[in-house]
């Protein structure tokens, strides 16, 4: 049988029909591999690349002399992928052994089916480095970093702690945190449907860019030396806790801020009492530990007592409505409307003169000064000379200030105010308006911060304190100077004097609300040299146990602390 | 009533584009499967191997069947179409399930894909069949009576590989258009075809669903074959990734050595390496062209043909697919998908070509 001509036709119509599906098809090749090829690029390659994070290294928190009170230590998180394990067996039993955890947790993450599972972080790096030695397929042990505090307890309320993700949460960690976190960098690696990073392909890396170091007006010294005279004064009185501020009342740098019990940063959520808080429900111990992170200092307010009667004295020598030599009697009590408040010395301090009224502390006599001011002038002196408002420390949570309204100031409120009753504010506020009393009359701004510069040093930001608005003159404060010198030299204040240095401070005793549970805060706050004073400090000892008198108890704290920080800050004796 | 065939040589140019095309086609199935056998079986070689096997036996065949003179084949047309539907028949009861899909018979430690087989028995049935009857071809009567005759082979192979049912209707209905005089009536038969197509799909929702997919492959969970297909050829661009280099074979795009190599040799080759690719298989179906239109002898016109209509259909089919150009359906590329007994079938039949282009009168 022949073929005929039509068959040749008709192939010649399926060849030439082919070569039309053929040219078709190349052309849909043309437009998805020339004109569309950006974009399918571009979703494959999101498809192939797996970002990983590096972290940043934290930025160190420094002390005034460049002591690393807060730096990075090196950690490990060790994961397994799934789909990379070869031995399961030896995988779960390296880890477990190795990471001191259960072999039936172990198996339940090397055993889950998911692209990667992470099995312990913070590890140590000579764990981490251990692991990677064995080489198991499928585990991954990456590096990572770990706030790590050096000194443990020390200043705990005011650095604060990092949480898991290295931000900060509370303190300094928290405040500075734009300027010590840095900037995380990324590797984008190109890897197999399995997440398997291929080899060969270029990583596409961004740096980490490292945070800054934070130096602070902390004094690693003084502040050691600081809390441990507060220990020792906790521990023998019996006390719940104690306060410890050190500042420069010219500049508002804090030198030392001391709250024991401190806790160790590194272990933030271990409580500090003895038991470790066993015994408490999940709340509970919430509540302690936040409790244990309280900066009192800031974060809590008292009734500050007798070491008002320093604000007192500035507010009426400056209105003029007393003079050194004026005259007083004390009978034990003063009677205000139908209140008698009583002095702290019974039999009454009988006459004395305003500079005697202040160095015995009486009572009665801040009582009649302060009536003579008036509460209009009483409150706007309070206000003037900052009370009202907040210190603007450089730690989150600063507590305001707690204060009668001005219309609701009778001669009752008027009266307790001027030996520092029935209003609260912070230590620090305290401490402050001290300093801005004493130092020539200028307000100043408590801070720690002081400069943050890159890891090779080059200074990246000075922070400026301005000193603030003049709060009281020159002669008035050089006035309060030379007062509260003699309070030291030869009045309630006498246990807090060093041979051959000019120390002023003044003496507290308040008693705390409820007063019927007979609670005191005993407290002092001294400065030195008094006629130029550099180093104002501030002992409050809550709820000591037998003798409760500041100049008693608070006062010699202070002493020890000065007889050490005065020669260590090149102040000498004369 | 036949004249002596008198031998005028191989067609070279079909010999050397074959083997072009087999070592090319090793080549990217290694490069494309090496990290599937690395991650399922521990060895890059697996797909390889077991190719390279089923090619050299393949070659072997191809050298026996050139030298067979073509009109042997006459006689075992009837009884070779007979035992592709016994196969077929036989792989529906105790054929081996891969995934999902029952299309293997195992034979020892050799497993075959019977529907492979029927596809060359089919065409060597019609090319007997159309000799036999050519004066009556242009009746719709014997049109009709051809299609009916491979009715059991399509519906055997179709049960669970519609798409080489497809192919195998397609190979007859080119075969029964050439040797047919008339053209309205396949005019007709493609308006019919058309509309039959229509209640085909719309009887059965998942087939519906495929056209839905096709059109927005990125908005359903069974376009991601698709999709990762044509991220692959999208990444290829003009010059490719270089060969070796696809990262849309490394477990994105599944079983990259299967259906959608083509995507693949896209990627890896770009535009520029896959047109060389195309245009080895226009070499060989040139050559199909050629010797079919130059023999005089109506069986070896019809057994070229069939071969013919085999590849277009096949290769057309794949890359259509691969590019999205129409519904996805399991189809692979001649010479480069894995699959040992294609390959195996394919030299046959171009050993078959080669006898005729041997003895074209």
């Amino acid at each position: 049988m022949k073929s005929r001509t039509y068959n040749r036709k008709k192939i010649l119509i399926i060849f030439l029909g082919f070569l039309g599906l053929v040219t078709v098809l190349t052309a849909r090749l043309v437009y998805l591999m020339v004109f569309e090829a950006d974009y399918y690029q571009k979703k494959a390659e999101t498809l192939h690349e797996r970002e990983r994070e590096i972290k940043a290294a934290r930025g160190v928190i420094a002390d005034a002399n460049g002591t690393a009170l807060a730096v990075n230590k090196t950690v490990c998180t060790v994961s397994v992928i799934h789909s990379q394990i070869r031995d399961s067996g030896q995988v779960i039993e390296v880890l477990s052994r190795e990471l001191g955890m259960d072999a039936a947790d172990v198996r339940k993450s090397v055993e889950k089916v998911s692209s990667m599972e992470k099995i312990k972080t913070n590890v140590d790096k000579k764990v981490g480095d251990r692991i990677r030695g064995y080489e198991l397929e499928g585990v991954k042990v990456d590096e990572d970093y770990k706030r790590y505090y050096p000194y443990e307890e020390l200043a705990s309320k005011v650095l604060g702690f990092t949480g898991g993700d290295n931000q900060g949460i509370v303190g300094l960690e928290v405040m500075y945190e734009e300027y010590l976190k840095g900037i995380n960098g990324t590797i984008l690696t190109v890897t197999d449907a399995r997440g398997v990073e291929l080899e060969g392909e270029e990583e596409n890396r961004r740096e980490p860019i490292p945070g800054s170091t934070l130096y602070t007006s902390l004094d690693y010294n003084i502040q050691s030396f600081a809390q441990q005279a507060a220990e020792n004064v906790m521990e023998e009185k019996q006390a719940d806790k104690v306060a410890v501020i050190l500042m420069n009342p010219q500049d508002g740098g804090i030198l030392a801020m001391v709250n024991v019990p401190e806790f160790n940063l590194n272990e933030p959520f271990v409580l500090n009492t003895a038991d470790s808080g066993a015994n408490l429900g999940e709340e509970q111990k919430q509540d302690a530990l936040n409790q244990m992170w309280r900066n009192g200092c800031i974060n809590d307010t008292y009734e500050p007592g007798s070491t008002f009667k320093i604000i007192t004295t500035a507010a009426c020598l400056e209105e003029g409505v007393v003079k050194l030599s004026d005259t007083f009697s004390c009978p034990g009590y003063a009677v205000v409307e139908d209140r008698k408040i009583r002095c702290h010395k019974v039999g009454g301090h009988g006459a004395e003169t305003f500079v005697q009224g202040i160095q015995n502390s009486c009572n009665p006599v801040f009582i009649n000064i302060g009536l003579r001011l008036g509460a209009e002038k009483f409150y706007d002196y309070f206000s003037q000379f900052g009370l009202l408002g907040m210190t603007g420390i450089d730690l989150p949570g600063e507590a305001g200030t707690i204060m009668h309204k001005k219309e609701d100031i009778g001669l009752v409120e008027l009266a307790t105010m001027t030996f520092g009753q029935s209003f609260q504010i912070t230590p620090v506020q305290m401490a402050t308006t001290v300093c801005s009393l004493i130092n020539g009359g200028r307000r100043v701004t408590p801070h720690l911060g002081v400069r943050v510069a890159d890891a090779d040093g080059n200074v990246l930001e000075e922070f400026a304190y301005p000193k603030g608005e003049k709060i009281l003159s020159e002669e008035t404060s050089a006035t309060l100077d030379m007062l509260l010198e003699s309070v030291v030299s030869e009045g309630s204040g006498k246990n807090a004097a060093i041979p051959g240095y000019r120390i002023g401070g003044k003496t507290a005793t308040s008693q705390t609300l409820p007063r019927s549970a007979n609670k005191y805060i005993s407290s002092f706050i001294g400065f030195a040299p008094a006629d130029n004073p550099k180093v104002l400090g501030m002992v409050v000892i809550y709820n000591p146990q037998g003798v409760y008198y500041g100049g008693t108890i608070a006062a010699p704290v202070l002493r020890d602390i000065f007889d050490n920080v005065l020669p260590y800050l090149g102040i000498t004796a004369t | 009533m036949e004249q002596p065939p008198r031998e005028r040589g191989y067609d070279k140019t079909l010999i050397a584009a074959i083997f072009a095309l087999l070592v090319t086609g090793l080549v990217i199935l290694y490069s494309t499967s090496a990290y599937n056998g690395q991650v399922k079986f521990q060895d890059a070689f697996y797909y390889l191997k077991k190719q390279g096997f089923a090619t050299i036996l393949g070659i072997f065949c191809m050298y026996a069947v050139a030298h067979v003179d073509y009109h042997l084949w006459k006689k075992l047309a009837v009884p070779g179409y007979l035992v592709a539907l016994v196969l077929s028949t036989l792989v529906l009861l105790v054929g081996n399930e891969y995934n999902g899909s029952k299309r293997w018979l195992s034979f020892g430690p050799l497993s075959f894909q019977p529907s492979e087989y029927a596809k060359v028995a089919v065409i060597v049935f019609l090319a007997y069949l159309v000799t036999r009857n050519i004066k009556k071809m242009g009746k719709l009567t014997s049109l009709f009576l051809v299609l009916v005759s491979i009715l059991p082979i399509v519906g055997l192979v179709g049960t669970n590989n519609l798409s080489t049912a497809i192919i195998i209707l397609g190979i007859a209905m080119i075969l029964i258009f050439i040797s047919s005089p008339k053209y309205m009536q396949f005019v007709w038969m493609c308006v019919l075809g058309a509309g039959m197509m229509g209640i085909f799909l719309a009887l059965e929702s998942y087939r519906l669903e495929r056209i839905a997919i096709w059109k927005n492959p990125e908005k359903y969970e069974k376009g991601y074959q698709t999709l990762q297909g044509l991220y692959a050829i999208g990444s290829g661009g003009l010059f490719g990734r270089g060969f070796g280099a696809s990262v849309q074979k490394l477990g994105f795009l599944p079983e990259a050595q299967n259906d959608m190599i083509f995507s693949i040799i896209c990627e890896e080759l770009g535009l520029v390496g896959t047109i060389l690719i195309l245009v080895l298989f226009l070499v060989i179906i040139w050559r199909f062209y050629v010797i079919a239109s130059s023999c005089r002898d109506l069986f070896g016109t019809m057994l070229v043909s069939g071969t013919m209509a085999h590849l277009m259909i096949q290769l057309v089919l794949n890359v259509a697919v691969v590019t999205n150009s129409i519904p996805n359906t399991g189809i692979t590329l001649p010479f480069i998908s894995y699959g040992g007994t294609s390959v195996m079938f394919l030299l046959i039949e171009m050993g078959v070509v080669l006898s005729v282009s041997n003895l074209i009168k």
